[in-house]
């Protein structure tokens, strides 16, 4: 799971951060003078491994983004609006507040397995979070259901059963309540 | 140290007296505000811990939005007073401009509060447009209006009080100098305290996120009049707001530490080249690296949130290499005399770093996929807010405090209060580490069956907030005690 290694690396480079502070106020109990000039090759040498680590960080992560690319196309389009305090999911366009309704009460909608999906979203009011969760319970994918734009989330399902929506963007009083389903088989 | 010809006199004693007073009342207004907010953070844990099953929701989100507006408007204050006093050394801020900043902030909050706890005003601290707009009938139109109403008033009092700063610093210097860009080519001339440079950096980024604002507001009321306004520009203006009034809160509290640090560690920390050129490079860095809040928005363009991505990652190379490096270098070895302030100060710094790296990792796109808008965020926020500028600007007031007051500290409480703090904080954040890493959405007031671990998550971090508060008190106590005498002496 990215997240826990995302834990990991945070754990790791914060621990050594605040061991250095620790080492650097227990040597205020053994004062003298510092060579400043010494330091500040130790400050440039830090610098070009901050900025090596950075620069290998982008290289390995800009290539990694969820936004759809234009060489790839859908096996499956599922089309979603978001409106307080449900999310309606249909295989066909959802055009007014009757289809929405309608969708909110359906049968939850069935994308194949290891295809391709792309998820049409976009809002009826406020701003929504489409939030994807596996059957685990992780949170695999997400963008936003915006009023007046309609956001393209492309993911390709791996393991079969029923997924969760959940909103995380702030919504109103039924935020926390607001949800949708699928089934990937 | 060459002074310019243009240099205007500093204040006179009487002044100086009358400014420190007003100091000391922004530090007292802070000191009453922290324990209030802490309680309504405190209350939103426990209501995730499921404490409070017959409290309906809408309380919740009222107090989360109290909280967050508070906390942000507190820090950004108390940073404010601060920076505006230590800068009595060099230029001649108007005491005028602050006591009409201390008014119209003092009734910007009342509103506030009126808003949320009177009328359930629960948007999040971000009002995401058009959320104002939809209450389900929970909040009236007359509560969105006066929260608007209240915006314009702290929005009009800051951009006046950071414009007069701003004033006083071009009093005395150039912009050229106040930029450090006189080190820059390598002709210094002026010394340029880091205080200054800094501080003009953020101030100047400051203006551009109240324009933001200002926008953010008439674009709120063309809308009330019938205009259609793009939810994609509303979102852009607003986080670049957001973003903006964060940062720059911590950015003033890294100037109180450049500024106050060498007093204690024995050692001078001066403008050089290097100092010059890392905060120029954030005052361009910072305009663009809020893209981040927006990764999410597949409609922004692809270019422009790898540009996030990119200016995100660079900004903690000033940060790092120069604030924190600076800070370990000036501290390192030195004669350096712990006292409560001092060891706020580094500590405050060390909170800087922490977060930064959290937050340096979510601004990485493919990760944020996983993380936005789970607990990761307000974990980085709380880490580089509350074990940051907050501990800054705490130790700034009890800085201030004991040099007006006299009365000296026990170092034996200091330093229950400072662990305190320091277990009590860092477990409260790491509690919303662990959950956003485990998929926990933020801003939920009662967590679904998918997310019900963060129940328990809430659990633990109500013990360390309870550890939390206990060092808040203590540090109330005796900090308040200077305050208060201080205030008396003046």
């Amino acid at each position: 799971m990215i997240q826990m290694h995302a834990f990991y690396v945070f754990l790791a480079v914060a621990g050594l951060l605040i061991v250095i502070f620790i080492y650097v106020a227990s040597s205020t109990g053994h004062a003298r003078d510092i060579d400043v000039h010494a330091a500040y090759g130790v400050r440039t040498k830090f610098f070009y491994v901050l900025l090596a680590v950075l620069v290998i960080g982008l290289g390995m992560t800009l290539g990694k983004t969820p936004y759809p690319r234009n060489n790839e196309i859908p096996d499956k389009v599922v089309f979603v609006v978001g409106k307080q305090f449900s999310f309606g999911l249909s295989d066909s366009p959802i055009t007014n507040d009757e289809e929405y309704e309608a969708r909110t009460y359906a049968t939850p909608v069935q994308v194949p397995l290891n295809s391709l999906v792309e998820f049409r979203v976009t809002s009826f009011d406020v701003n929504h979070g489409f939030s994807v969760y596996s059957p685990e319970n992780h949170l695999i994918a997400q963008t936003q259901a915006m009023p007046g734009y309609v956001n393209r989330l492309r993911v390709r399902f791996t393991e079969p059963g029923r997924y969760t929506v959940l909103c995380l963007e702030l919504c109103g009083m039924g935020h926390h309540r607001m949800r949708g389903v699928f089934e990937v088989k | 140290m060459d002074v310019p010809a243009t240099a205007a006199p500093l204040l006179s004693e009487a002044e100086t007296l009358r400014f420190r007073r007003m100091t000391v009342i922004w530090g007292i207004t802070v000191l009453l505000l922290l324990p209030i907010l802490a309680a309504l953070g405190y209350f939103m844990r426990l209501y995730q811990s499921a404490a409070f099953p017959k409290v309906k929701p809408e309380w919740f989100y009222a107090v989360l939005t109290l909280h967050s507006l508070g906390m942000v408007g507190t820090w950004f204050v108390g940073s404010m007073a601060g920076v505006s006093y230590l800068l009595l050394k060099y230029t001649r801020p108007s005491l005028a401009v602050s006591k009409f900043n201390y008014w119209g902030t003092l009734l910007g909050v009342v509103l506030l509060i009126v808003c949320t706890l009177g009328g359930l005003f629960g948007t999040g601290w971000y009002f995401l447009y058009p959320l104002p707009l939809y209450s389900q009938h929970i909040w009236s139109p007359l509560t969105t209006f006066t929260f608007f109403v209240a915006l314009a008033i702290l929005g009009i009092c800051w951009t006046i009080w950071t414009l007069d700063i701003l004033r006083a610093i071009a009093q005395r210097y150039s912009l050229a100098a106040a930029l450090g860009w006189n080190y820059l080519v390598g002709k210094p001339g002026t010394e340029v305290p880091p205080l200054v440079l800094i501080t003009t950096v953020t101030l100047i980024v400051a203006v551009s996120g109240f324009v933001a604002a200002v926008i953010v507001i008439a674009l709120f009321a063309a809308r009330a009049l019938g205009v259609n306004v793009d939810a994609l520009l509303m979102k852009n203006l607003t986080f670049f707001f957001g973003h903006v009034l964060v940062n720059i809160t911590m950015y003033l509290g890294v100037a109180m530490v450049y500024e106050l640090l060498p007093t204690y560690a024995g050692r001078p920390w001066k403008t050089n080249r290097v100092v010059a050129i890392a905060w120029d490079a954030v005052l361009f860095l910072i305009l663009f690296a809020y893209f981040h809040h927006l990764y999410m928005d597949f409609a922004q363009p692809t270019w422009v949130q790898k540009f996030g991505q990119i200016c995100s990652y660079l900004l903690s190379v000033p940060a790092g290499v120069v604030s924190i490096f600076g800070t370990l270098l000036l501290v390192y070895a030195s004669k350096m005399k712990w006292t409560f302030a001092s060891m706020l100060f580094f500590l405050g710094i060390m909170g800087w770093g922490v977060g930064g790296i959290a937050a340096v990792i979510d601004s990485t796109v493919a990760v944020n996929f996983h993380f936005h808008n789970t607990l990761w965020v307000p974990a980085h926020f709380h880490t580089y807010y509350l074990m940051g500028v907050v501990l800054i600007v705490l130790g700034f007031i009890d800085h201030v405090g004991k040099e007006l007051s006299g009365l000296p500290e026990n170092p034996l409480r200091s330093k229950w209060t400072v662990a305190l703090l320091l277990i009590g904080g860092y477990g409260f954040v790491s509690m919303f580490y662990w959950a956003g890493a485990h998929s926990v959405p933020r801003r939920y007031a009662v967590y679904p069956l998918e997310v019900a671990q963060g129940t328990l998550y809430a659990r633990v971090a109500v013990g360390f907030i309870t550890v939390l508060l206990a060092g808040i008190l203590l540090y109330l106590w005796e900090t308040g005690k200077r305050c208060l005498k201080a205030l008396a002496s003046i």
